[in-house]
């Protein structure tokens, strides 16, 4: 049985000279910190002090996503990242450390407990609002264009509520009444998708406080039967 | 003997002889032939009473205490009694009484004269002993006999007769049994009685009464027959659901004509043709509630329920109201006392009262009272402040504020002018005379700004008039009008008759260019005149295309204005009168286009007015559920308009997006007030 042998060891403090134990779980700490800086200096342009899209997408393929995929932006929730395509380093420090992982490879066995963690439903409504609020990049925005709301059902609702989704998808590239969402409707199209039987459609009452535009989505899909 | 205790003897000996004796009676009754039979059996009754007093007279003192100790029958009652057990219950007696009775009774139904003295004692006898003798044998079947006669009856009617003649009938034959039971029937059988005329002679029949071809309900009104109408009336009101039955018939009849009348694109064409026709029907209604429905006030709530349906089928009714209202206040009134001018004013609003979207009436009437306050051509002053104030009474305040401005403005707009001829009138020597109406922006229908190339004359003149009021009115911004002016021109033709033209501004420009030239092309003119072309072209087509007032020529003689058509001074012009008036700002039923422009700005104008009474809801209740957010406005805004549903969530959701209102996080049916 070899001794167990000291230079197999993690790495000592560096400041080997201090005994307090305060000092060590700082120093322990400011190690993590500074796991997690370097991390984010890796990805990010040094000349914002950001990581960008370009960095992102360099992020997604070192986790093995595909940077179109929910996860990035489950990930992007969890950072309450502000703009979109862009983490600041505030972010990505509050982020990892809500996940608790300070390392790629972590950060990649994270993923899958985020997902679940997202799909609960309280933090599911909050993730799901905050991915139409991502998505309104100019300032004072409060719309955002049926394109890219067609996209984003798709992402964010379409492996739970797929045939729902590409209906309600088809009628918003027909329908012209309507050429940008609001959050009000959008915050309704998750609404709809719970609480709605589907396909039937039968306990849909217009008279209730629905948005017009699901009204006449209900009226086109039961035309359309 | 009842003092020697044989009180029970003496009784029973009573009853054992008077029973013998009215056995005999009731042979000698029977014995009687035909019509004797009833007066012998009313003779033996009378007998019989006589005796009955007698007996009891002197068995007094066993009526008095033998008989109440012994629990027996009194004396008066035990004759009656017997009476009735031996005699009209004998065998042969009891239905062959009925049986008379009855025949008499059919006999006079069919004419024949009978002796109702002798009823009456019959029926009094019955009645005297007991109302269930009465009843039983007599009443019973007398109603049930009848009730088969009238079956049969009836349906003969109503084979022969059309529906005027059958009620005729039925009226009568109905007086006859009242009269009948006053006579000699016991009182309480009139209701008993008339209950089965009615039945079998209006109730059964009454669905094909009231549809018979060429004689029912709807024949009547359109005939005007009252007196068929009221006797209807009066009948089928004793029967349950009679009067329902007539209501519906002649609400769907009024419905009927009343969308008809809405619908006919012909009749639509003379808006003031159409909106007289309403008042017509509504008139003839009137009168027919009035005389033949005794002023019934569920008919009175049909009819105008019925005129609000049919009313607001026409989506341009408050267009067409408005127009009529113009009209007589235009020329239709010109020599109306002032009673009978209140009289039409009320019958207006009365027709204003069923108009679902009173604010395009509003839009509507704004535009024509301004044409008329403009162009000077109401016929009284008083008429028009008159409706304004019902309208206010009507609509309240709000509606009427632009309205008395514009009054308003007119009166300033005299004073204006006498202070500015006071003023400057020295200085503008022998120009034109100018006369200027200053509107207040908010209060006049709003109207594009044109342009348009003024005279050098008018011009001067215009100047100096806007310096004087700027003078007086600093802070204010003047900007002519010139497609509502009017101008007065003299004009001299080739044999040199003089005549003075009424124009609006825009011919005005246009004939003051022949001045200097006899001869212009559109091209020239629209250059010079520099006023829009599709006004131009109606402003030449009315001076050069209408005969009688063709003050100009056009070369080619066609009606459509081409860019390269000619105008000439018409030298030839004739006219009977010295005055012809050629302008173009009386106010006519719109165009389809003009008509749909209308309403986009009607329909613009309701979303600020949605959204207010949601604001002001809301901000009430603080929380509230959609379909009562629909309900409450609904209401708020019913004396203007009817919301559409769809509209008022639209309105919602802008609301939410402005965040005036946010939906409520824990029930998603409600709205939240944001303060």
């Amino acid at each position: 049985m070899p001794p167990r042998s000291s230079s197999k060891k993690k790495t000592v403090p560096a400041n080997a000279g201090s005994t307090d134990d305060h000092s060590s779980a700082s120093s322990k700490a400011k190690t993590k910190k500074d796991q997690i800086d370097q991390l984010f200096d890796s990805y990010a342009n040094s000349s914002i002090q950001m990581i960008d899209p370009e960095g992102i997408e360099a992020l997604c393929s070192d986790l093995g996503v595909d940077y179109t995929d929910v996860r990035i932006l489950m990930f992007a929730w969890k950072l309450k990242a502000e703009k979109q395509g862009y983490f600041t380093l505030d972010e990505w420090r509050t982020g990892l450390k809500a996940l608790g992982v300070n390392t790629l490879s972590e950060l990649k066995k994270a993923l899958p407990e985020l997902e679940s963690e997202v799909r609960t439903p309280p933090n599911f409504a909050d993730f799901y609002s905050f991915a139409f609020r991502y998505c309104l990049t100019e300032e004072k925005q409060k719309t955002v264009d049926i394109e890219s709301i067609c996209e984003l059902l798709n992402l964010v609702l379409g492996s739970q509520f797929q045939p729902q989704v590409d209906l309600l998808i088809q009628y918003l590239k027909f329908q012209s009444d309507y050429k940008v969402i609001t959050l009000d409707q959008w915050m309704n199209f998750l609404r709809f998708c719970n609480e709605i039987s589907f396909p039937d459609l039968g306990n849909y009452d217009s008279t209730a406080a629905w948005p017009l535009i699901l009204d006449y989505f209900v009226e086109w899909v039961k035309q359309k039967a | 003997m009842v003092l020697h205790k044989f009180g029970e003897k003496l009784y029973s000996g009573l009853v054992a002889t008077m029973t013998f004796h009215l056995k005999e009676i009731c042979s000698s009754i029977e014995a009687a032939q035909g019509g004797l039979f009833l007066e012998e059996l009313n003779r033996k009754w009378a007998d019989h009473n006589k005796a009955l007093q007698m007996i009891r007279d002197i068995l007094m003192y066993m009526d008095r205490t033998f008989i109440p100790s012994a629990h027996k029958t009194p004396v008066h009652e035990l004759g009656l009694n017997l009476w009735r057990d031996v005699v009209i219950h004998s065998s042969k007696i009891q239905t062959r009484l009925l049986d008379t009775l009855l025949e008499l009774i059919q006999g006079e139904r069919s004419g024949e004269v009978i002796n109702r003295g002798l009823m009456r004692n019959i029926t009094k006898m019955l009645m005297d002993l007991g109302s269930s003798v009465y009843q039983d044998d007599f009443e019973k079947q007398f109603l049930e006999s009848s009730a088969d006669f009238y079956r049969l009856e009836s349906q003969e009617f109503i084979e022969s007769c059309d529906c005027g003649e059958y009620l005729k009938k039925a009226e009568r034959r109905l007086n006859e049994e009242i009269e009948r039971v006053s006579h000699y029937l016991d009182a309480k059988s009139e209701a008993k009685i008339t209950n089965v005329v009615e039945k079998e002679l209006i109730e059964s029949h009454m669905q094909r009464l009231v549809h018979m071809e060429n004689s029912g309900l709807v024949n009547m009104i359109v005939g005007d027959k009252y007196e068929d109408l009221g006797r209807m009336y009066s009948l089928f009101r004793r029967v349950a659901s009679g009067l329902v039955l007539i209501r519906d018939v002649m609400t769907s009849y009024i419905r009927e004509t009343g969308k008809q009348l809405v619908t006919d694109l012909e009749r639509l064409k003379d808006p003031v043709d159409f909106v007289q026709r309403l008042l017509d029907i509504k008139d003839k209604y009137d009168k027919i509630i009035g005389s033949a429905f005794s002023n019934d006030k569920t008919f009175q709530n049909a009819l105008n329920s019925s005129f609000e349906y049919f009313i607001n089928l026409n989506s341009r009714s408050p267009e067409y109201i408005s127009l009529f209202v113009d009209d007589k206040l235009r020329k239709g009134l010109k020599g109306v006392s002032e009673e009978d001018v209140e009289i039409i004013l009320d019958k207006v609003m009365m027709l204003f009262r069923y108009l679902q979207e009173k604010d395009v009436f509003e839009k509507y009437y704004k535009q024509h009272l301004a044409k008329r306050l403009l162009s000077g051509k109401t016929v009284s002053d008083d008429a028009e402040r008159s409706l304004i104030v019902k309208l206010k009474t009507e609509c309240g305040y709000q509606f009427t504020s632009k309205l008395e401005g514009m009054f308003t403005d007119m009166k300033t707009s005299e004073d204006t002018m006498q202070g500015f001829y006071a003023n400057v009138g020295a200085d503008l020597g022998d120009g034109p005379t100018l006369s200027v109406q200053v509107l207040t922006t908010g209060s006049w229908p709003t109207q594009p700004i044109n342009t348009c190339n003024l005279p050098t004359e008018i011009l001067s003149i215009c100047e100096k008039f806007r310096n004087y009021y700027l003078g007086t009115h600093t802070g204010r911004r003047l900007t002519w009008q010139t497609n509502m002016g009017t101008a007065d021109l003299k004009a001299t033709f080739g044999k040199g008759q003089k005549h003075e033209l009424n124009v609006s501004t825009y011919q005005m420009c246009v004939l003051m260019l022949f001045n200097n030239t006899d001869r212009l092309t559109y091209r020239e003119i629209e250059q010079a005149a520099e006023i829009p072309a599709s006004d131009l072209k109606r402003c030449l087509q009315s001076l050069a295309c209408v005969k009688g007032k063709n003050v100009l020529r056009k070369e080619p003689m066609s009606k459509d204005i081409a860019d390269s058509d000619a105008f000439f001074f018409n030298d030839k012009f004739t006219s009977k009168f010295f005055k012809v008036k050629i302008g173009t700002v009386v106010a006519q039923r719109e165009s389809e286009p003009e008509n749909q422009e209308t309403r986009q700005r009607v329909e613009e104008d309701r979303k600020p007015q949605i959204e207010a009474a949601i604001v002001r809801i809301m901000k009430a209740r603080r929380v509230l559920d959609h379909n009562n957010i629909v309900t409450e406005v609904t209401k708020q805004l019913q004396s203007r308009f009817l919301p559409n549903p769809v509209v008022i969530k639209k309105r919602i959701e802008s609301l939410i997006e402005r965040e005036f209102l946010e939906r409520d996080k824990g029930d998603r049916k409600l709205y939240r007030y944001l303060a």
